[in-house]
C-alpha cells in the first residue's frame, strides 16, 4: 500500500505536465491519518476517514500540550509544566493551525517539534543514548510531516554549538549529540522527497559541520587525559580551533563549487529580506510570507508577550544546559516570526514555555505560605536607640543597603547567594498580586475564546455576513460554483484558474486543473499569468495550447470581498513578467499618474486584459441603468461593459463572486473569433478593397 | 537621357543611408561632448528616434529646475549619470550602438507634450528598428522603465543591460565607510579585548542584548524595515489605523510597553521577596501590581484602536 | 614533557650532527610511546575491546569512503547507507564507551553501565533497519 502512495502520479494536477505526488510531498499527515484509520477499524470501530482527518489537529494539540508540559518539566519543575500546557492548550497562535478541520501539515508537526526538543534536552541532561535515539526518530517523523524540520535541524546544533563556546562540553553532549545525528540523518533520507539533501545542501551543512567539531573536540579531550603537558593541552586546543576553520572553510569552498547546494529561496528569503519580491514574486506574493505587525503578535499571545521576555530573564538567573536552549529558541524564533506571518506558529511555543515559568515563578513566591523571619525589624531599632554610634552601626550591620537600586545590583551581580533571607510578608500583599495573576490569566481565557470564535473558526470556503437585521447571511458561492462545475460539465475538462483555488477546484470540482498551491511550476504558473493579463487575441492560442475548457475567477465587486482575483491581479503581472518582460510590463497596468483604476481612467492594457474583460462582463447591467460600483475598489465603472469574443460566459454564483468561463472552439469556417462574433451581431465587414468595376467591353 | 533620374534614384538610398551615417555620427558626436550623455532638444529627440535606426537611445524625461521641485528626479539623476558614463568604457563599436540621452522639462518642453508625459523622470528605452540589434521579440514601441526597485544605480543598469548590445560594465563604487568602520571596529575590539573580557563573558551582558533584541521582533520592527513605512504618518498621527499596518514609533513605544510590563513582573519576582523590611516591600509589591494594571489598560487601548472589533477594555 | 625532549634533542645532535629535523622524530616517536604507554596501563580490558572495534569501524569507513571518491559513487544511497552505518555505529560505541568508562561516573548519574549497554543496543538496531531500509 505505501507502495502505491510512493509511487502515485497524477496527471490532473498541472495538466498537462502532472504531478509526481509520492516524490513532492510530505507523507506524514496521510500516513498518520492512514494507521489511525486502520487501527481504528482493527478494532472494529468504523470511523469514516473524513472524520479522522477534520479531528486528527485537535487531537494532536492534545498531544502538544502535554509533551510542552514534560519540556518545560525539565526547565523548571512540574507546576511551571501545567501551565505550559495550559497556555499552550488555548493560545490563539497555535489554534489557527490546529482547529477541528484544518488539515495540514502543521496540525502534526507542533507536537513533533515539542517532542523532539524534549527528547533533545533529556538526552542532553542525562546523556543517554536512549532519548538521542529517541529524539531521533521523531526527527524522523518530523521530516516526514513538515517542511520546517529545517528548523530542528539547525536548533539543535546551534545549542550544541553554543554550549561548545561558553566551554560546557561534556560527554553528555557528546553522546546526546551523535546519536541524534548519525540515526536522525539516515533516517531522515529515507523520505523521497527529502533524498540526499542532508548531504548536499547549505541547510544541513550547520549539523554536520558542528558533528564534525564534536568529534574532533571529543577525541582531544580523550588525548588529553592521558597526557599532563600544559603546552601539549594549548598544542591541542590551537589545533583543535585550527581543524573548526579549516572544516568551516571547507564547506564554504565546496558551497561555491557547487557540490553543497546554496540556501533555497524559501529559507534565503528570511535573510535577505528584499531577495523574493525581485527574483521570486511567488514567494513574496503568498500573504502568509507577509513580515507580522504588532498586532497580530499581541492577537495571538495576548499577555503572553510580555511574560516572555521576563521568562528569559529568569533562564538567564539560573543558566543550566536546557536554558540555554530555550534562550536560543526564544531569540531566532522571535526574528523569524517578526518577518513572517506564518511563523509565529514556531514562536507561540517558546513564548508558553517562557512565560510559564515566568507566571509560575511569581506563583510559587507569592503562594509560598511561609513568611520570613522579620529580623531587620529589631536591629535598626535598637542601633537607632544608641544615638551616637547609629551611622555607625548601620554601617556595620550585615544588612542589605537601603537603596532599592542597590538591592537590584547585589540581586544581579550575587545571583547565587541561597542564604540571603527572602519572602513576602503580611496576608494583603500575597493577596493582591494573587488577585492580579488570576485576573490576567481570566482575561487571557476571554481573550483566545473571542479570538478563536471570531477569527480562526470560520471556514474559508463559506463567507458569512450580517443582514441588516442582524441575522447571519451564508454567502456560499464558492461550493455552488464547484459543485456547478462537477455537474454540469465533462470529466476531463480541464479548468485554469489562478493557482489559490487549485486544490479546492481539485477537491470539490473534481476537475484537471492548470496550477494549484502546490506552486512547484514557475514557468507554468507564468503561463496562466499571461493568459490572464494579455488581450484575448494573445491568451486564446495559450488557452488553446494548454486544451482549457473553462476559465474561473474569483470577483469581488459586488459583494465587497476584498480577496478577489482583480486584487490579485498585480502579482499575476509580476509573475509573468519575470518570465516575459518584453512582452507584459508592469507600468502598463497602472495610470500615467501611477495609480491602479478599473474605471473609466484604466489604461488600455488593463482594459483589454482577459481578467479585467471577465470580471466586468454584464457587471453594468445589474445597476439598472445607474452607473454600476465596484464595491472593493470603491471606483465606478463605465456605463458600456466589456464584450468577450473568444469566451463564452458558463456561470456566474449568486453573488457574482466566482465566474466561470467557456473557451470557445476555433470558429468552424476558420474565421478568427472577433470576425464571426461580428457577423453574428449583424455588423458589416470593413470592405478593404474597392468594388470590382466591371468594364462594358 | 534617362541616366540622369536614373542615377538620382539608385543615389537615393546611397544618400539616405550616408545620411543615416551622417545622423549617427552626429550622435555620436554629441554623446562624446556630453560626457556620454546626449542633451536633447526637439531637432535631436527626431534624430534619436529616426525611424530608420539601427541603434537604441536610452532616454531620462525630467525636469531638474528647481522651480520645478521635482526630488525624484534629483534624487534619480546621480544613478543615471554613473551608468551612462559606466558605457561610455564599453569599446567603440558596441558604444556607437547606445545612447544615452537627457530630455529636460525646460529645454523641451514640446518633446514632453508630443508623448504626453505627465510626471517625471521617466526612462524609455527606444530599440533599434533596423540591423543586427533589433530586438528579437519584433518589438518598435519604446520600454518604460520601472522604477518599483527604487532610484538606485545598480537595478538600472541590470535592467538596461537587457535593451543595450552588451550588458553595462557597472560595477558599484566599494563602500569604503562600511569597511571602515568594519576594520575600526575590530581594531578596537582586539585592543581592548583584555578590559571587554569580563563584561563580554557575564551573562548579564548576553542577557541584556537578547531581552532587547525580542523586544524589538515582537514589537514589528522587521516589518516597519522590510515595507519601508514611516516613522509616523502625517498629522503627528503615530498610530496607523488598519490591522496589518505599523509606523515606526509604534515599534518603540509598544517595545517600551512590554519591557515595562515585563520589568514590573521580575522586579515582584525577584526583588521583592529580598526587601527585609515589610512597609517597604509593601510599597514595592503594591507599586508594581498598580504599573502592571495601568500599563496592560494602556496596551489594550491601543490594541483597540488598531483592531476595532475588540470587545475587552480594562481600565481606559 | 620538557625533560625527555631536551635530552633525546641533545642526545641526537651528539650523535646526528647533520640536520635540525630528524631531531624531531625520535621526540614526536618518543610521545608516541609514552602516549601508549599511558594509555595501555590506564585502559581496561573492557575499553580496549570497545576500543579495538572503533578502530574496526573506522578503517571500514575510510575504505568505504575511498572507494566512493576514487572509483565510483554510484549508487549513492547505497554508499551513503554503508558509509552511515559504519560512522553511526562509531558514534553511538564511542558513546557506550564514555559511558562505560568508570572515570565519568559522575557525570552520568542517571545512566548506570547496563543502561549504557541497552541503550547502544537500541539505538544499533534503529541505525540498522534504517540502514536496510537505505540500501536498496
Amino acid at each position: 500500500m505505501l507502495q502505491a502512495f510512493w509511487n502515485w502520479f497524477d496527471p490532473t494536477a498541472w495538466y498537462p505536465l502532472g504531478r509526481v505526488v509520492g516524490g513532492t510531498i510530505y507523507p506524514g499527515l496521510m500516513a498518520t491519518s492512514g494507521v489511525i484509520y486502520n487501527i481504528l477499524h482493527a478494532l472494529h470501530l468504523p470511523v469514516d476517514i473524513r472524520n479522522i482527518c477534520v479531528l486528527l489537529a485537535p487531537g494532536f494539540s492534545a498531544l502538544t500540550a502535554w509533551s510542552t508540559y514534560m519540556f518545560t518539566k525539565e526547565m523548571k519543575d512540574e507546576s511551571a509544566g501545567l501551565l505550559a500546557a495550559a497556555f499552550i492548550g488555548i493560545v490563539p497562535g497555535y489554534i489557527s493551525r490546529s482547529v477541528a478541520g484544518s488539515y495540514d501539515n502543521e496540525a502534526i508537526a507542533i507536537f513533533l517539534l515539542m517532542f523532539t526538543f524534549f527528547c533533545w534536552i533529556k538526552a542532553l541532561k542525562t546523556g543517554s543514548a536512549f532519548f538521542g535515539t529517541l529524539a531521533a526518530l521523531f526527527y524522523f517523523y518530523m521530516v516526514a510531516a513538515w517542511g520546517g524540520y529545517a528548523f530542528i535541524t539547525n536548533m539543535i546544533p546551534l545549542h550544541s554549538l553554543v554550549l561548545i563556546i561558553m566551554g560546557r562540553f561534556s560527554s553528555r553532549l557528546y553522546v546526546a549529540y551523535s546519536s541524534w545525528y548519525a540515526v536522525g540523518t539516515l533516517s531522515s533520507m529515507q523520505v523521497p522527497f527529502v533524498g540526499f539533501q542532508p548531504v548536499s545542501t547549505s541547510e544541513h551543512m550547520a549539523a554536520l559541520g558542528v558533528f564534525g567539531l564534536l568529534q574532533i573536540i571529543a577525541f582531544a579531550e580523550l588525548v588529553r587525559s592521558h597526557l599532563s603537558s600544559k603546552q601539549f593541552q594549548t598544542l591541542l586546543l590551537a589545533s583543535v580551533i585550527g581543524l573548526g576553520v579549516l572544516g568551516a572553510l571547507g564547506f564554504v569552498g565546496l558551497t561555491y563549487k557547487g557540490w553543497i547546494a546554496p540556501w533555497t529561496g524559501r529559507f534565503y528569503s528570511l535573510w535577505d529580506t528584499g531577495y523574493a519580491k525581485k527574483y521570486i514574486p511567488i514567494i513574496a506574493s503568498v500573504s502568509e510570507h507577509q513580515p507580522t505587525a504588532w498586532p497580530s503578535f499581541f492577537m495571538d499571545l495576548h499577555f503572553l508577550i510580555f511574560l516572555f521576555p521576563a521568562g528569559v530573564v529568569m533562564c538567564f538567573n539560573k543558566l543550566r544546559d536546557e536554558h540555554i536552549f530555550v534562550i536560543l529558541y526564544a531569540v531566532v524564533a522571535s526574528y523569524f516570526a517578526g518577518v513572517m506571518v506564518r511563523l509565529m506558529l514556531t514562536l507561540t511555543p517558546v513564548v508558553c514555555v517562557a512565560a510559564a515559568i515566568a507566571f509560575s515563578s511569581l506563583l510559587d513566591t507569592y503562594i509560598d505560605p511561609i513568611e520570613p523571619e522579620s529580623i531587620v525589624e529589631g536591629q535598626p531599632e535598637g542601633d537607632v536607640a544608641g544615638a551616637v554610634d547609629s551611622k555607625k552601626a548601620k554601617k556595620t550591620a550585615p544588612q542589605p543597603t537601603s537603596t532599592a537600586l542597590g538591592d537590584i545590583v547585589s540581586k544581579f551581580s550575587s545571583s547565587s547567594k541561597p542564604s540571603r533571607p527572602h519572602g513576602i510578608f503580611g496576608l494583603n500583599t500575597r493577596l493582591i498580586v494573587i488577585l492580579n495573576a488570576i485576573g490576567m490569566l481570566i482575561f487571557f481565557v476571554l481573550h483566545c475564546t473571542w479570538v478563536t470564535s471570531n477569527a480562526y473558526s470560520s471556514p474559508s470556503v463559506v463567507l458569512a455576513s450580517s443582514n441588516p437585521d442582524g441575522s447571519q447571511h451564508i454567502i456560499d458561492d464558492f461550493r455552488e460554483a464547484y459543485y456547478w462545475l462537477r455537474q454540469n460539465t465533462p470529466e476531463n475538462a480541464v479548468v485554469m484558474s489562478w493557482w489559490d483555488y487549485g486544490y479546492q477546484i481539485a477537491g470539490m470540482a473534481d476537475r484537471p486543473t492548470l496550477v494549484d498551491n502546490n506552486t512547484w511550476n514557475n514557468t507554468h504558473i507564468a503561463t496562466v499569468g499571461k493568459a490572464m493579463s494579455s488581450t484575448e487575441e494573445v491568451a486564446y492560442p495559450i488557452l488553446r495550447k494548454h486544451d482549457v475548457d473553462y476559465v474561473l475567477i474569483i470577483f469581488g465587486g459586488l459583494l465587497g470581498y476584498s480577496g478577489d482575483d482583480i486584487n490579485k491581479f498585480l502579482w499575476m503581472v509580476r509573475i509573468a513578467q519575470g518570465v516575459w518582460p518584453d512582452e507584459i510590463q508592469e507600468p502598463n497596468y497602472f495610470t500615467r499618474q501611477g495609480e491602479y483604476r478599473v474605471d473609466e481612467a484604466a489604461p488600455p492594457t488593463m482594459k483589454n486584459s482577459l481578467m479585467y474583460k471577465m470580471s466586468y462582463y454584464r457587471f453594468s447591467e445589474l445597476f439598472g441603468g445607474n452607473q454600476a460600483m465596484d464595491r472593493v475598489r470603491s471606483q465606478q465603472m463605465p456605463k458600456t461593459g466589456p464584450t468577450l469574443d473568444y469566451l463564452d460566459e458558463a456561470f456566474t454564483s449568486e453573488n457574482w463572486i466566482v465566474r466561470i468561463y467557456q473557451v470557445k472552439k476555433e470558429d468552424l469556417l476558420g474565421r478568427d473569433l472577433k470576425t464571426a462574433n461580428a457577423f453574428a451581431q449583424g455588423k458589416k465587414r470593413k470592405r478593404t478593397k474597392p468594388p470590382v468595376r466591371r468594364r462594358a467591353v | 537621357m534617362l541616366l540622369l533620374p536614373l542615377l538620382a534614384l539608385i543615389s537615393l538610398p546611397l544618400a539616405l543611408a550616408l545620411s543615416n551615417d551622417q545622423t549617427q555620427e552626429q550622435l555620436v558626436k554629441l554623446a562624446e561632448a556630453g560626457n556620454g550623455i546626449i542633451k536633447v532638444d526637439d531637432r535631436t529627440f527626431d534624430l534619436l528616434t529616426a525611424p530608420k535606426r539601427d541603434w537604441s537611445v536610452t532616454i531620462v524625461f525630467t525636469a531638474l529646475d528647481p522651480r520645478r521641485k521635482c526630488g525624484p528626479c534629483k534624487e534619480f539623476q546621480p544613478s543615471y549619470n554613473t551608468v551612462a558614463k559606466a558605457w561610455t568604457k564599453v569599446p567603440t563599436t558596441e558604444r556607437n550602438k547606445h545612447f544615452f540621452a537627457i530630455v529636460d522639462f525646460d529645454e523641451s518642453m514640446t518633446v514632453f507634450q508630443k508623448l504626453g508625459l505627465q510626471s517625471a523622470p521617466v526612462v524609455h528605452v527606444y530599440p533599434a528598428l533596423e540591423g543586427p540589434h533589433k530586438p528579437a521579440s519584433g518589438r518598435t514601441s519604446h520600454i518604460t522603465y520601472d522604477f518599483g526597485n527604487g532610484y538606485d544605480a545598480e537595478p538600472l543598469a541590470e535592467q538596461l543591460s537587457q535593451h543595450t548590445p552588451v550588458p553595462i560594465p557597472y560595477s558599484p563604487p566599494i563602500d569604503w565607510t562600511k569597511y571602515g568602520t568594519f576594520l575600526g571596529i575590530a581594531l578596537i575590539a582586539v585592543t581592548t579585548l583584555r578590559f571587554i573580557s569580563p563584561v563580554l563573558k557575564s551573562r548579564w551582558t548576553w542577557a541584556i542584548i537578547t531581552i532587547l533584541t525580542t523586544l524589538i521582533m515582537t514589537s514589528g520592527y522587521m516589518f516597519t524595515r522590510i515595507r519601508g513605512v514611516p516613522y509616523s504618518g502625517g498629522g503627528g498621527q503615530w498610530i496607523a489605523g488598519g490591522y496589518q499596518n505599523q509606523y515606526g514609533q509604534e515599534t518603540q513605544v509598544i517595545a517600551m510597553i512590554y519591557g515595562l510590563l515585563g520589568s514590573a513582573f521580575l522586579m515582584l519576582t525577584m526583588v521583592t521577596p529580598y526587601q527585609t523590611s515589610p512597609g517597604r516591600q509593601k510599597a514595592q509589591i503594591w507599586l508594581w501590581n498598580i504599573v502592571i494594571f495601568i500599563m496592560f489598560s494602556v496596551l489594550i487601548s491601543i490594541f483597540r484602536v488598531k483592531n476595532r472589533g475588540y470587545p475587552f477594555k480594562l481600565l481606559l | 614533557m620538557a625533560g625527555p625532549k631536551s635530552s633525546s634533542a641533545a642526545a641526537a645532535k651528539s650523535t646526528t650532527p647533520s640536520s635540525t629535523s630528524s631531531s624531531l622524530t625520535p621526540a614526536t616517536s618518543n610521545a608516541v610511546h609514552t602516549l601508549w604507554k599511558a594509555y595501555n596501563e590506564a585502559t581496561s580490558s573492557r575499553l580496549k575491546t570497545i576500543d579495538a572495534f572503533l578502530v574496526f569501524l573506522m578503517l571500514s569507513g575510510i575504505a568505504q569512503f575511498l572507494y566512493c571518491a576514487l572509483v565510483t559513487n554510484f549508487p549513492f544511497n547505497a554508499f551513503l547507507a554503508g558509509f552511515g552505518s559504519c560512522v553511526g555505529q562509531f558514534v553511538l560505541t564511542a558513546s557506550l564507551r564514555s559511558q562505560v568508562n568508570p572515570e565519568n561516573r559522575a557525570e552520568f548519574k542517571e545512566v548506570s553501565p547496563e543502561r549504557a549497554f541497552a541503550d547502544f543496543a537500541l539505538g544499533s538496531i534503529v541505525l540498522h533497519f534504517f540502514v536496510y531500509n537505505f540500501l536498496g
